[in-house]
């Protein structure tokens, strides 16, 4: 059964290189927990898309047809003539459309913060709790023993503090 | 940075995490007197302003509006702070904003909260304000979009959904840090509230993501809410409402207002929840100088305004103008003028700006005149329209005074709970800030700090 095998270091810097030499030896499934952003990441891990920016657009698109559809379609539905002014009033109406681009957009970004980020969790998946305090963790999925003995000694040639074997849940 | 003792990351952890947990007699005690301040000088007045009608506040005509849509604008004034020190400082990366932008934020959503809740006080019949929202129903009838009315619920709302999902988002990754360290209840409501957070980088890539948008999207939100707040008056045809510059006042007005509600609580946090190494000379430094800019700005459209308003050579602006300078109101516009305007000019001196005390009163002072200014507003501009025999004076009967100080016990009692559930400062992008830690011997490193529950 797969099992990750999991190093703690002290500082981000250790902790990067190791994630490098762990993809430069073939392990794809290598990840990095830690207490805070790092910005070297995606330089060791490789680029990561998302499609939080694509939710957030068409959200707001689809929220601003919404808002002005909204407001003139509730003023047709609803006649109310004013000193002879149009029914469907562009400048009042686009402030709705505004308004309700950002609220749609907003909603839409949270959407899809949550798919991409695959929240919330619903099972056990493979966690260090000082990695929320002070340690920065590499974890590396390997499928047999050889790779997990492989992982283990390039976690410990680059300086991990402690090792773990840790499965997730199916 | 801004520590002033060398800060480890576990330090971080463990201050928050106290804040959270240990709850000393002195916290029940105000939260005690908060809640009670609330219940009988907001809510019992209200109830009985419902029993016996709007007519038990002091409003009538000329001046229909009072103070309950004073504290309204105040409020929403003071939400802006969140905006100002979450959003903006945080697209322009300053880094100062990252021990205080949490608790901004609060007073952003609590400040929301207390606003909605006063236009409903002014309601003659608040049970109807499902009136507002659209939705089809059996008179067919639909709200008038037309009306700057209708800008505010739809303004107010998002602004509420997206401050509520901004502080909530920014805050994930500290549930998860508190979830570990927490036992019991706590760390059944942390588990729930951090969804799983593990601290990944693809997590901390997406949230980055997510946050930023967010950001980029509630700046220009912000801005319309107090514009379109301010059409709620400049759309009228009132002598003293009917300006263009409405807009850019309201909005600098809430900035400012927002700016020195955000000292007076870094005050009371740093204080109180014992954040002295996190809340520094340099953030009362910084706020400082914003709010001496803000003060100009502010100083530099009231004079405008009534420039504008004496330059248009009518007769109604010119009472307008005369009225609030030197009529019945005139003391109050004065202390607007002494507060708003001419103490913050002591902030010039950097001794001022870094001194606590002085900058906590001044940010009280401030929020005093800012109030009266928003008061001055309704009461000067209704009381004084176009024809002499429609004037008359508006003063506040008791319930609306009484209203106005429970709407503050109010904003207190939410931000006293607040601060026992949210960690008032973000501890992520604390960390951030400190020295990243170097790799340490092997024989340094012995066992981890990190203890499981407290």
């Amino acid at each position: 059964m797969a099992t990750n095998t999991v190093g703690l270091f002290d500082a981000p810097a250790t902790a990067l290189a190791a994630a490098g030499e762990l993809k430069g030896a073939g392990f794809d499934a290598t990840s990095i927990i830690s207490p805070i952003p790092l910005h070297g990441a995606e330089k060791v891990l490789g680029e990561k898309k998302s499609a939080i920016k694509r939710f957030t657009f068409f959200g707001g698109l689809f929220g601003m047809l919404f808002g002005f559809s909204l407001a003139a379609g509730t003023a047709v539905l609803y006649l109310h003539p004013t000193g002879g002014r149009p029914i469907i009033t562009i400048p009042p109406f686009l402030i709705i459309t505004y308004e309700m681009t950002i609220l749609c957009g907003i909603l839409a970004t949270v959407i899809g913060f949550l798919v991409s980020a695959r929240f919330p969790a619903m099972r056990e998946r493979v966690y260090v709790p000082e990695a929320a305090v002070d340690k920065f963790v590499v974890s590396v999925l390997c499928s047999d023993d050889a790779h997990d003995r492989r992982a283990e000694e390039i976690l410990r040639s680059a300086g991990a503090e402690e090792i773990r074997r840790l499965r997730e849940e199916d | 940075m801004q520590a002033e003792r060398d800060i480890s990351y576990a330090d971080v952890n463990r201050d928050v995490v106290r804040s959270l947990v240990e709850t000393g007699s002195k916290y029940y005690i105000t939260l005690a007197i908060s809640v009670s301040v609330m219940l009988a000088c907001f809510f019992a007045p209200w109830f009985y302003q419902l029993q016996y009608g709007i007519g038990a506040a002091g409003m009538n005509h000329p001046t229909v509006w009072g103070t309950y849509l004073a504290s309204f604008i105040f409020w929403i004034g003071l939400s802006h702070s969140g905006t100002l020190l979450s959003c903006v400082l945080h697209i322009t990366n300053s880094s100062w904003r990252k021990a205080m932008y949490r608790s901004a934020e609060a007073m952003t959503l609590f400040s929301l909260m207390v606003a909605v809740t006063m236009v409903m006080v002014h309601l003659g019949r608040p049970w109807f304000i499902h009136w507002a929202v659209p939705y089809p129903n059996q008179m067919e009838l639909w709200p008038n979009f037309r009306s700057p009315l209708m800008f505010d619920v739809m303004a107010i709302t998002t602004y509420l959904t997206g401050s509520t999902i901004f502080i909530y988002m920014g805050t994930i990754p500290d549930f998860a840090a508190v979830r570990d360290r927490t036992t019991g209840w706590r760390h059944h409501m942390y588990v729930l509230l951090s969804l799983g957070w593990r601290g990944t980088d693809t997590e901390w890539h997406r949230l980055g993501w997510a946050y930023t948008f967010l950001a980029v999207l509630i700046i220009p939100l912000a801005v319309s809410v107090h514009s379109i707040v301010s059409w709620d008056f400049a759309l009228s045809i009132v002598p003293a409402l009917h300006q263009t510059i409405f807009a850019p006042y309201f909005v600098v007005g809430a900035i400012y207002s927002g700016t020195a509600g955000i000292v007076t609580v870094m005050f009371v946090l740093r204080k109180y929840m014992n954040f002295e190494h996190y809340i520094t000379k340099l953030h009362f430094d910084n706020l400082g100088k914003l709010l001496l800019v803000l003060s100009l700005i502010w100083t530099y459209i009231n004079v405008l305004e009534i420039f504008t308003g004496w330059y248009s050579g009518t007769s109604t602006e010119y009472e307008a103008i005369r009225y609030k300078l030197f009529g019945y109101y005139a003391p109050l516009y004065w202390e607007m003028i002494l507060f708003c305007a001419v103490a913050p000019l002591l902030m010039i001196s950097k001794r001022f700006r870094t001194s606590f005390v002085p900058m906590l009163i001044l940010s009280i002072a401030i929020n005093i005149g800012m109030y009266t200014e928003r008061f001055l507003i309704v009461a000067t501009s209704l009381s004084r329209q176009y024809l002499p025999d429609a004037w008359g004076i508006y003063v506040p009967s008791l319930v609306e005074i009484s209203i106005m100080v429970g709407s503050l016990a109010m904003f207190v009692t939410l931000f006293l709970i607040f601060v026992k559930i949210f960690p008032s400062i973000s501890i992520y992008e604390i960390k951030e800030t400190l020295p990243e830690p170097e790799p340490k011997t092997q024989s340094e490193s012995g066992a981890p700090e990190w203890q499981p529950t407290l």
